[in-house]
């Protein structure tokens, strides 16, 4: 599987700032095509109407948290083969594994750069 | 006048107790109220970071369409990092956040009746469903995620 740039990408996270910087990053690592939601509802709501290539969730967000959202598509026949990248400052090993069990694809830990989340993208896709 | 102001002392300790007062010689409210206008800067910190890296962003995305042709990619690499940079703002909400909770317990726990009550239904609102950890001391290391991620 390599990475189809012209996939739409959902990214998910409730502080502006960071869905700005990560449109940002995607743009200049070539993805043009880039959804946001500012929680896992509205994120949910999303992948039932239109087909994303990706998303990248952040995982503290009310009302609904990038986990459940992760719990949500996995366990949606239509969602659950979507990959899955969570970006998060949750530094609980407990969560992490938690979040890798629920079928995460890749965890990036805020802070980042724009190299690791190209790294985490090409490992999705195999590259 | 400091007659009458020293008997409305008198009448208003008689047969009552002293109000209790914490070891900084404040009273709990105004403990409360300390504490209060602690989460109140709280608030200002965010908003201040949030303003902060709104403006950095839309500087360093005003930079990038001005990069030299020859130096662009030292440029954008450059800009690309002040961009990643501004990602403090999410943090700082993030540990403010811990800090606000943490003080509204401590509020509630002193506060009685209904505005207590209040102060502690605002807090549960923001405390999630699963118990997360947020930014660590220091945080965890993107190399033991990734181990973590490796192992079958």
């Amino acid at each position: 599987m390599s990475v189809n740039h012209n996939m739409q990408v959902l990214v998910v996270d409730d502080y502006k700032t960071m869905i700005r910087i990560i449109r940002n990053l995607l743009k200049q690592l070539g993805f043009a095509n880039v959804d946001e939601a500012g929680d896992g509802t509205a994120a949910l709501d999303m992948m039932r109407t239109k087909q994303y290539g990706l998303v990248i969730s952040d995982w503290n967000m009310e009302p609904m948290t990038g986990y459940e959202l992760l719990r949500e598509v996995r366990a949606d026949d239509q969602l659950s083969r979507t990959p899955f990248i969570m970006v998060t400052a949750e530094s609980k090993t407990e969560n992490v594994i938690a979040a890798k069990k629920a079928g995460v694809n890749n965890y990036i830990v805020k802070p980042f750069n724009a190299a690791t989340l190209k790294a985490k993208i090409d490992a999705v896709f195999g590259e | 006048m400091a007659g009458r102001g020293g008997s409305t002392v008198k009448r208003r300790t008689k047969g009552r107790s002293p109000v209790p007062k914490a070891e900084t010689g404040r009273t709990v409210s105004e403990e409360i109220t300390v504490l209060m206008n602690t989460l109140r800067e709280l608030a200002a910190i965010r908003s201040t970071a949030e303003d902060a890296a709104g403006r950095i962003l839309q500087s360093a995305e005003g930079l990038l369409a001005f990069a030299d042709k020859e130096e662009a990619k030292k440029a954008e690499e450059a800009i690309m990092s002040i961009m990643t940079a501004c990602g403090f703002h999410d943090l700082v909400g993030q540990r403010v956040t811990k800090i606000t909770t943490a003080l509204d317990r401590v509020i509630a726990t002193h506060m009685k009746g209904g505005r207590g009550r209040r102060v502690e239904a605002a807090a549960s609102k923001r405390r999630s469903k699963i118990a997360l950890e947020g930014p660590g001391h220091p945080g965890a290391s993107q190399a033991s995620i990734d181990a973590l991620f490796s192992e079958n």
